[in-house]
């Protein structure tokens, strides 16, 4: 197992040093002049051209990247183009935030999500299972800036129990997460059930029926152990690609999380604070793979590594 | 669905799913949320920067009261790039920024330029020495006191090519500042420059206590320290900035103790807010909900107009016969635009500048004339007309929605003007480009000048303003307009400046350069029960002196 991970997290590397190269190759071909975006339409030329050469922009792409991944090395993401402050500290600002919704929200569409999922394939075929198809085809495609502003309209206009926006309250979290919450639980619902169908068929557990094992411990004891390996990846990607921020979300609830301060950075070309964002995005996702790689084997002790 | 139904069946049973979806969606999304979410609430109450509210057991019903009556919650919808008022480009974060600090002069809610920190001044003949009388008895936040060396070392500061002051085009004239005496500070222009005392109302040459920009923060400048009516209190990125009542504010003593603005980008979630109570104001709703806005009991709407002219610049190089573009101009019905597609949050113009602006004068425009739009292009010679056209997305209200109407009205006189759209920055980038990279022959902006005199407004009339030197994005060239404005630009005489002004308005009117559309109103939405809200004609709300109605 120690081996394994030193191995992946060598692999990691590389793969970061990738990604800073296309984030800085991709970034490069936006069309638009950074150094007028963030001047503003107002500004002199002369202003302009300082401002270009502040940040660096006047150099060769080779030096422009080249600095970049030094400060890299050295744990500097820059300083924001936009701001001008570090971009350490945009990020550092956003990122519990982002965390707190992105853990939140998982927890509840996996518990959602799971419970749902069991329950259908257990009535297979059945009104419920039925049901709960539709409920997840809507719930995977509903558009979260509508389903947002509906819950919005119902609970904090109408019914005053949650802020409709904000992140200064215990309960402003409730309203984004289960916005986030609907589209997981969809997703997670319909991989668990067929996850569970296909191994409510397998031999062991027609040995379990046999053997005169209560239903409720055939399906929760041994059917879930094994049904829930690839459900375990559909949570952990849905957990990774959460904490990359939703945007969305994010903006209709006012939430200050990180997703929003990449589309302002990109709409603005703060490319420093864009390429960090990116960069620890990627350290994020990489964690949050490895994790769940090394919970496969906790939950399924016959997978090594 | 693997169970053998016929197909029938199976449809009537979407049906009536379909039917039930939104009820059991929030059914489905809610029932988890009871047992799963009350564990991880601690979690939240332990961020360790939450720590101003001791409020851990939140009582639902709360969120309807205005929880504390010494705080005034305003939700804007940009973020604070820099809390450094030299740093200022965009009116709503200027806006913020002048709770902390206050300029030289100011303006009120026509425009019209006021003393402020300058309690006086004297202008010389040959405009080039401006001596100013300062307010006594005015103390900065740190307790340093108000001076004519105050001014002098924020001057100092402003010019100086090391800092970064993206709009200083209005006191680039500034040779030297002189401090008088304690309370008397004389500047001196290299050349006469008219607009100087609008300029002095911009929030970059907001003056600062002199010991808060020392070492770091000379280049970093992130807590102003001013002589405004609030202090600054906090900020957290992309969440809220805060501000706190100042004990020893000079001027009028404001209500609220505290002023909350809320960083909330989505304008629909604004309006939600302000209808749940939970912010007193918002500015910038979606125009569609300003009809039911205007009939909801519980909020009042303040349209505020503003100077933001909104116009179609056409071209001038390639659409080169002014018959062609005055059709353009008769071709467009404005009034119907206005009412149908703004919802009213604009007035029609009447010049090529917002008449809150110093030289604005009426000279008239284009009525909406589509048989005269047809009978200017047969003269021209001109058959069939296809023109590329684009405007940009959410930037302006309504922006795309109004160019997608004019390229309705303009295909209606026989000129085919599809309409694209794209993010601002690539936006930027094909407009602000000489003609030959111009990615369109005509495109929609939106124009504020960031104080309330023509001397800005008109730049993009000049010829030497075509780009990439400024954003003349037209590419309008008339030596006429060009020495009428050049002279508007140094002449002390504030009435022969108005007539110059008037003069290059009607040449340009005439030759139509743009399509002259609206100047967009700024919406202001605020709880009902509330005075004191008002406005500045430059996309501001006012609201210093907002308090509960007696």
């Amino acid at each position: 197992m120690t081996t394994y991970i030193t191995k992946r997290l060598a692999v990691s590397l590389v793969t970061l040093w990738g990604v800073t190269l296309v984030v800085f190759g991709l970034i490069q071909l936006l069309p638009g002049d950074p150094a007028r975006v963030i001047a503003g339409p107002l500004a002199g030329s002369a202003e302009v051209d300082r401002i270009r050469t502040q940040m660096g922009l006047d150099e060769a792409l080779h030096v422009q990247y080249g600095l970049f991944v030094g400060r890299l090395v050295r744990g500097d993401l820059g300083v924001s183009a936009r701001t001008r402050r570090p971009v350490s500290y945009e990020v550092g600002a956003r990122l519990p935030r982002t965390l707190q919704l992105a853990a939140v929200a998982t927890l509840l569409g996996s518990a959602g999500g799971i419970l749902l999922g069991v329950v259908a394939a257990r009535r297979r075929g059945t009104w419920i299972d039925n049901s709960l198809s539709v409920i997840s085809v809507a719930g995977v495609s509903m558009p979260v800036y509508w389903l947002g502003l509906l819950l919005i309209i119902l609970f904090a206009v109408n019914l005053g129990w949650f802020p409709a926006a904000g992140a200064d309250r215990p309960t402003s979290i409730v309203l984004p997460a289960l916005t986030l919450a609907a589209f997981s639980v969809a997703l997670i619902a319909r991989m668990t059930r067929s996850s569970m169908l296909e191994v409510l068929e397998a031999d062991y557990v027609r040995t379990a029926r046999a053997k005169g094992v209560i239903e409720r411990n055939v399906v929760y004891k041994h059917a879930l152990r094994n049904g829930f390996i690839p459900v375990l990846t559909v949570i952990g990607i849905q957990f990774g690609t959460l904490l990359g921020g939703a945007v969305l979300t994010e903006s209709v609830f006012a939430w200050p999380g990180i997703g929003r301060l990449l589309v302002d950075s990109i709409f603005s070309r703060d490319f420093p604070t864009v390429q960090g964002i990116i960069v620890v995005y990627a350290l994020l996702f990489i964690v949050v793979n490895l994790v769940v790689d090394v919970l496969y084997a906790l939950v399924n002790p016959r997978i090594q590594y | 669905m693997d169970r053998s139904t016929t197909p029938s069946r199976r449809l009537r049973w979407a049906r009536l799913l379909a039917l039930l979806l939104g009820a059991l969606l929030v059914l489905a999304a809610c029932a988890p949320d009871d047992e799963v979410a009350e564990p991880e609430d601690p979690d939240v109450v332990d961020e360790p920067d939450e720590v101003d509210e001791p409020e851990e057991v939140d009582e639902p019903e709360e969120v309807d009261e205005p929880d504390d009556p010494t705080t005034f919650r305003v939700a804007v919808g940009v973020d604070l790039d820099t809390l450094d008022p030299v740093g200022q480009t965009t009116t709503t974060v200027a806006n913020m920024v002048d709770y902390t600090v206050e300029t030289l002069t100011r303006i009120d809610e026509e425009g019209a330029v006021l003393p402020n920190l300058a309690s006086d001044w004297e202008v010389s003949d040959d405009g080039l020495t401006y001596t100013f009388e300062l307010e006594q008895g005015v103390e900065f936040h740190d307790g340093e006191p108000f001076n004519a060396e105050a001014v002098a070392t924020t001057f100092d500061r402003i010019l100086d090519e090391d800092v970064t002051v993206p709009i200083r085009a209005p006191y680039e004239q500034v040779e030297s500042v002189e401090a008088l005496d304690e309370h008397t500070v004389e500047i001196t222009l290299s050349e006469p420059f008219a607009p100087f005392l609008a300029g002095l109302s911009f929030s970059a040459s907001a003056i600062v206590s002199p010991a808060s920009i020392e070492g770091d923060a000379y280049l970093e400048y992130t807590e102003p320290v001013g002589t405004g009516p609030y202090t600054f209190a906090d900020y957290s990125p992309g969440e809220r900035f805060v501000v706190e009542k100042f004990d020893n504010y000079w001027g009028e003593e404001p209500h609220y103790d505290t002023v909350e603005f809320q960083i909330v980008p989505e304008a629909a979630t604004r309006v939600s807010l302000v209808r749940a109570g939970q912010v007193d104001m918002i500015i910038l709703p979606p125009v569609s909900d300003l009809p039911a806005l205007e009939d909801d009991p519980e909020v009042e709407v303040l349209m505020a107009p503003g100077n933001r002219t909104i116009f179609i610049a056409i071209n001038n190089e390639i659409i080169d016969d002014e018959r062609v573009r005055q059709a353009m101009n008769y071709a467009v019905d404005k009034e119907a635009i206005i009412e149908r597609v703004l919802f009213g949050a604009a007035d029609p113009v009447d010049a090529p500048m917002h008449e809150s602006l110093f030289g604005h004068c009426a000279v008239g425009g284009y009525e909406y004339d589509p048989d005269r739009a047809r009978e200017l292009l047969d003269e021209a010679g001109v058959d069939e007309l296809e023109v590329s056209f684009i405007a940009p997305t959410g930037r302006y209200i309504q922006d795309f929605e109004v160019a997608q109407a004019i390229s309705g009205f303009l295909e209606e006189v026989g000129i085919s003007a599809p309409v694209e759209t794209m993010d601002w920055p690539t936006y930027l980038a094909n407009i602000n480009v000489p003609t030959e990279e111009q990615g369109a022959d005509m495109h929609l902006l939106g124009w504020a000048p960031s104080y309330m005199d023509s001397f800005q407004h008109m730049l993009v009339f000049q010829t030497d303003q075509q780009p990439p030197a400024g954003l003349a994005t037209a590419h309008y060239s008339n030596p006429e307009v060009d020495d009428l404005l050049a002279q508007a630009a140094t002449e002390v005489d504030e009435s022969a400046r108005e007539d110059l002004y008037c003069e290059a308005s009607e040449i340009v009117m005439e030759e139509a350069p743009w399509i002259f559309l609206h100047s967009q109103s700024f919406p202001i939405v605020y709880r009902a029960g509330l005075e004191g809200i008002t406005y500045r004609p430059n996309e501001s709300f006012y609201a210093v002196y907002a308090q509960p109605a007696e």
